[in-house]
């Protein structure tokens, strides 16, 4: 099958697996896990990272505004 | 009542009523259909019992003993003789039958299941999602069960077997059982018969079915003589020796008792695993076993002028409820048969549904006698005039205008003109002070009718006097401070201005009052486009605003200068339109020669009343004024830019100078004109505001002194030029022709991915297009650049060269859903060709031009072409607003954080910078040519602020103050005490 992360137009998916590095962000943000954005555990995107459900994945992708763009998004079911 | 501070509500919420908790609240049970007697009094125990509330002024409610207006009314209700459904709650009564055991009531899933759901519930809940997604998920997954995992058969000694559940929509729901077959006798018979077909088998003897299957012989001979109908232990039996089926599905219907029965089984804990809680929804109360009345004061009876007696329509509803339920009663009482009291229950159940919703598919609305169909609750609470979205989201306000719009060049786009009329109708409420005590006066004295006059007063005590002719010389003596005055609104008040629809945040803008005499509101031309207004019969709205806030709010942030920036695009909306961009063009175009009389002319409407020096002398030795240095003068003395506008001019300006290029739309127009652009971002609103509304002066000025008009010799071309058209097209039908015949000889080759025939329209069309445009390219030769047409087209005032084309060359193909025209009659369009005839003329070329006039046949295809169009803007208006509503109402809960983060109303993120770049649109620069330079805005600023270099130095901090100074030393402090501030205005 085609491992779509490996597409261009697909931004990079890593999971942070720190524990602290995930506080930092809903730290930075003043939120909690599930007021983030979601991704679906299934997303092909995160077919070869190992995230798991609970899990925070960072998303940098490039964006027509401000060049690069940094999203954190939760796992869901 | 202690309504007038507004409340914080803590939290909502919603679940069922429980019958008991309706008998509470309820000020009488209802029991007669009728509302009043003869003389006209309402009847105790009916529908218009003076316990449920009083509508009559004068009369006093009997439950709480106020007059109306003050009494909200009093709900009543009516003992239903048997319950009947909820039509609201169909989909869960059957989710919940499907879900639950048809003996014990307990929900078909194991311990571990409901663990499960609970938990998916409660992660529902934390991730913001549908809850109701858990429960259908968890009501697929019971349904799937069968067999009751709790409860034991006691006929079989199998757990209990679960039917299916067939909901017959609305309001009836069968169970689906499998029962014997009324055929049993004549199934078995056939069964034992020998097989015709089969040698090999012999048939079977009672006796030997007996044997297989334990029954007594008897017993088998009563089953087959049809006098005994076998137990389900004996029918499985012959099933199994037989190898047949005796059962036939059975609908078993659940009367709305039975159903109300089973619900009261289910256990509280199995219904809260699939999210409904139970101490405020019981199942059971979904099946109606009283009805509430509404008080008398939701539905009011309404006295006709011949005095007769109108009721409403939810009173209709519930006399039939009541007459129904009484029938019912009666006739079970006289044991009438089953099928009545089946008939009865079920028109009861129909009466009952359509006084909660009329508008059910599958049940034939409850009509008005005169065939209306009656308005019930769920039709008062529905859609767009429902009381949602007609009376709660959207009234009618006080304080507010409406009239038709009209233009007035001489105004300040901020300003709008108010008519008198309106002006003295409307009013701002003055608070007397010391300082406005005499002004104040003045508007009292001049009474309600003389204009800037006043309507009422307020006196401290709370007391509103309304001020007339008559009183208005006294009641101004009486006035003091504290007292508040209702003032007319005056010149300079801001108001509120809007025109529907409101499609984006300019459609409602603050604008200045300026009264004057007639009846239309006038604005400055330049604000039609964020309007998206015209002149052409257009209404507009204008609301004045009641308090400080409001009216430092409107005036801070949505004053039409606080918009001139679109955030749609980050560049203008607010510029210069049509006949001002003629003008800017006139001027500027060919860089015409102005006397001083001329140039001051011109410049008269504008705030320049010095002319610079002369551009240079003419013959004569009389000073002379360029177009472009008269329009350098509107701009900012240290604006430098460059651009090319779409017209191919490069536009040089230089330290306010405009040396080149012609100002077109692309330099001043609304919707992107550069100049306008770069002024609002670099020079601020207020500047940009200065520049739009000199710009719009001196452009009326300047058309005005060239002149400027168009008629329909202005379109005409000399007569070898329309020969010229004329062989173009001539040509082109040849060409046509020739693809015709090759066509014909099957010898077209067909272009990829297409067939033959496609390929010929395909051609034919290109041809075609190509022959409108040679014929437009003759005409243009023949315009001159002084033609009218020609200057609004080049200038992006109005119109285009294709308008032209069409008006002086050749008007071109019409089409019809990007076709050729290819309908009307079998294999032609019109009578008056051959069939498949396929020239251009056949399918709707039309080779005149608007000006030479359109053949008959030309004619038509054009009104085809034509019809088209209007239908897809008619279509396209009523699909984007709907779609703009939906958008709206997704978006309208997000929100830009001050951390930079958007959010919706719980606090989730949506972006985690604004756009990415935590940038608003209307505050960078269109393109990347036209950056602009923070560095020299800020030097400007900086320079206007300090007088001295060394304050500034220090400002900066490139110079560190003295420090510890002698009081000797230092500047002195004035008597006040204070440093001296100078206003920075």
């Amino acid at each position: 099958m085609v491992d779509v992360s490996q597409h261009e137009l697909v931004p990079d998916h890593t999971v942070l697996d720190d524990p602290e590095e995930v506080e930092a962000v809903l730290e930075e943000y003043n939120v909690n896990k599930t007021n983030l954005p979601k991704i679906k555990r299934t997303d092909p995107a995160l077919r070869e990272t190992e995230a798991e459900t609970g899990d925070v994945v960072r998303i940098e992708r490039d964006s027509r505004t401000a060049d690069r763009a940094v999203v954190y998004r939760l796992v869901v079911e | 009542m202690a309504l007038d501070s507004p409340k914080e509500l803590g939290a909502i919420q919603f679940g069922l009523m429980d019958p008991e908790t309706y008998r509470d609240m309820s000020a009488t049970k209802v029991i007669t259909a009728d509302t009043y007697d003869d003389d006209g009094y309402p009847i105790d125990m009916g529908l218009m019992d003076p316990r449920l509330g009083v509508i009559d002024p004068g009369l006093e409610c009997r439950t709480c003993g106020q007059h109306s207006g003050s009494c909200n009314g009093h709900f009543g209700h009516i003992e239903l003789a048997a319950p009947v459904i909820h039509v609201g709650f169909t989909k869960l009564i059957r989710r919940l039958l499907r879900a639950t055991c048809r003996e014990c009531g307990r929900l078909s899933l194991t311990d571990e299941e409901k663990e499960e759901f609970s938990e998916k519930l409660e992660r529902a809940k934390e991730l913001g999602e549908d809850p109701n997604d858990v429960l259908k998920a968890a009501i697929r997954q019971a349904r799937k069960a069968g067999r009751c995992p709790y409860c034991i058969d006691q006929s079989t000694g199998e757990p209990t077997k679960q039917h299916d559940i067939k909901h017959e929509k609305p309001t009836t729901y069968y169970e689906v059982q499998d029962v014997l077959s009324g055929e049993y006798s004549e199934l078995i018979a056939s069964a034992m018969q020998p097989d015709p077909d089969d040698e090999d088998d012999p048939g079977m003897a009672p006796q030997e079915l007996a044997e297989k299957t334990d029954i007594p012989l008897d017993r088998i001979n009563q089953i087959l003589s049809g006098e005994f109908r076998p137990k389900a232990d004996d029918r499985k039996a012959i099933e199994r020796a037989l190898d047949i089926d005796l059962t036939e599905e059975d609908m078993n219907k659940l009367m709305p008792s039975d159903i109300r029965d089973w619900f009261e089984d289910i256990p509280d804990e199995d219904i809260e695993a699939i999210g409904i809680d139970a101490e405020r929804s019981r199942p059971e109360w979904m099946i109606l076993t009283v009805l509430p009345v509404p008080p008398v004061t939701a539905r009011p009876s309404i006295t006709l002028d011949n005095g007769q007696r109108s009721e409403d329509d939810l009173t209709h509803k519930l006399v039939d409820i009541i007459r129904i339920n009484q029938r019912f009663m009666e006739n079970r009482e006289a044991g009438a048969p089953q099928l009545i009291i089946e008939d009865l229950w079920e028109l009861l159940q129909y009466h009952v549904t359509t006084f909660i919703d009329n508008e059910i598919s599958g049940t034939p609305p409850a009509r008005h006698r005169s065939g209306r169909p009656l308005k019930t609750l769920s039709q008062r609470l529905k859609g767009k005039e429902g009381r949602f979205r007609g009376s709660l989201s959207g009234k009618r306000v006080n304080f507010s205008a409406r009239t038709v719009i009209s233009p007035d060049p001489t105004l300040s786009l901020n300003e709008v003109g108010v008519p008198r009329r309106v002006a003295t109708e409307m009013t701002q409420t003055m608070n007397v002070t010391e300082r406005n005590l005499d002004r104040a006066r003045r508007f009292v004295s001049n009474g309600p009718e003389g204009h800037p006059g006043a309507n009422y007063v307020k006196r401290p005590d709370g007391r509103r006097l309304k001020v007339t002719e008559k009183n208005c010389e006294e009641l101004a003596e009486k006035v003091e401070e504290e007292w508040e005055v209702n003032r007319h609104l005056i010149d300079g008040d801001i108001v509120i201005f809007n025109r529907q629809p409101s499609l984006h945040r300019m459609s409602i803008m603050a604008h200045e009052v300026v009264v004057m005499p007639y009846k239309t509101f006038r604005l400055n031309t330049t604000v039609c486009p964020p309007y998206n207004a015209d002149f052409d019969g257009d209404e507009m709205n204008m609301h004045a605003l009641q308090n400080e806030e409001a009216r430092a709010e409107a005036r801070v942030l949505m004053r039409v200068q606080e918009q001139i920036l679109s955030p749609r695009f980050g560049e203008n909306i607010i510029g210069a339109i049509q006949d001002h961009i003629s003008g800017t063009y006139l001027l500027t175009h060919e860089n015409p020669q102005f006397s001083e009389t001329q140039a001051l002319d011109l410049l008269r409407a504008t705030s320049v009343d010095t002319l610079p020096e002369p551009n240079g002398e003419t013959e004569t030795g009389d000073p002379y004024w360029t177009g472009r240095a008269l329009f350098s003068e509107l701009l900012p003395d240290d604006l430098s830019l460059e651009f090319t506008s779409s017209a191919g001019d490069d536009v040089v300006i230089e330290d306010g100078q405009h040396l080149e290029g012609t100002i077109d739309e692309d330099a001043v127009g609304a919707f992107g004109g550069e100049i306008v652009d770069t002024i609002t971002k670099v020079y601020g609103e207020t500047r940009a505001r200065i520049f739009i509304n000199e710009i719009a002066s001196l452009a009326m000025r300047s058309i005005m002194h060239f002149g400027f008009s168009l008629g329909i010799d202005d379109e005409s071309i000399p007569e070898e030029a329309n020969e010229m058209v004329d062989e173009a097209i001539e040509n082109a039908y040849e060409q046509i022709q020739e693809l015709i015949e090759t066509y014909a000889a099957g010898e077209l080759e067909s272009l990829p991915g297409r067939t033959v025939d496609e390929t010929l329209e395909m051609k034919i069309m290109q041809r075609l297009g190509k022959a409108r445009d040679s014929a437009g390219e003759i005409a243009e030769d023949h315009f001159g650049d002084d033609n009218p047409a020609v200057i609004m087209a080049r200038s992006g005032a109005r119109g285009s060269m294709l308008n032209l084309t069409q008006m002086a060359g050749c008007v071109g193909q019409q089409a019809v859903r990007g076709e050729r025209i290819n309908r009307g009659y079998e294999d032609r369009t019109l009578s008056h060709f051959r069939p498949n005839d396929l020239s251009a003329e056949a399918h709707g070329f039309v080779e005149n031009s608007y000006r030479g006039g359109l053949t008959p046949k030309e004619f038509f295809f054009h009104a085809m072409g034509g019809r088209e169009g209007l239908v897809d803007t008619a279509v396209r208006t009523s699909k984007s607003g709907y779609l703009q509503r939906r958008l709206i109402n997704a978006l309208s809960e997000l929100e830009a954080q001050y951390d930079g983060t958007v959010r919706d109303t719980s606090g989730t993120i949506v972006q985690f910078e604004f756009g990415e770049d935590g940038t608003s649109p209307v505050k960078v620069s269109s393109n990347v040519e036209n950056e602009i330079d923070v560095g020299s805005i800020a030097d400007r600023v900086i320079d206007n602020e300090f007088t001295s270099e060394e304050e500034k130095a220090r400002f900066l901090g490139t110079q560190e103050p003295p420090t510890n100074l002698s009081e000797y030393a230092g500047p002195g402090l004035n008597k006040a005490g204070t440093q001296e501030v100078e206003s920075d205005d």
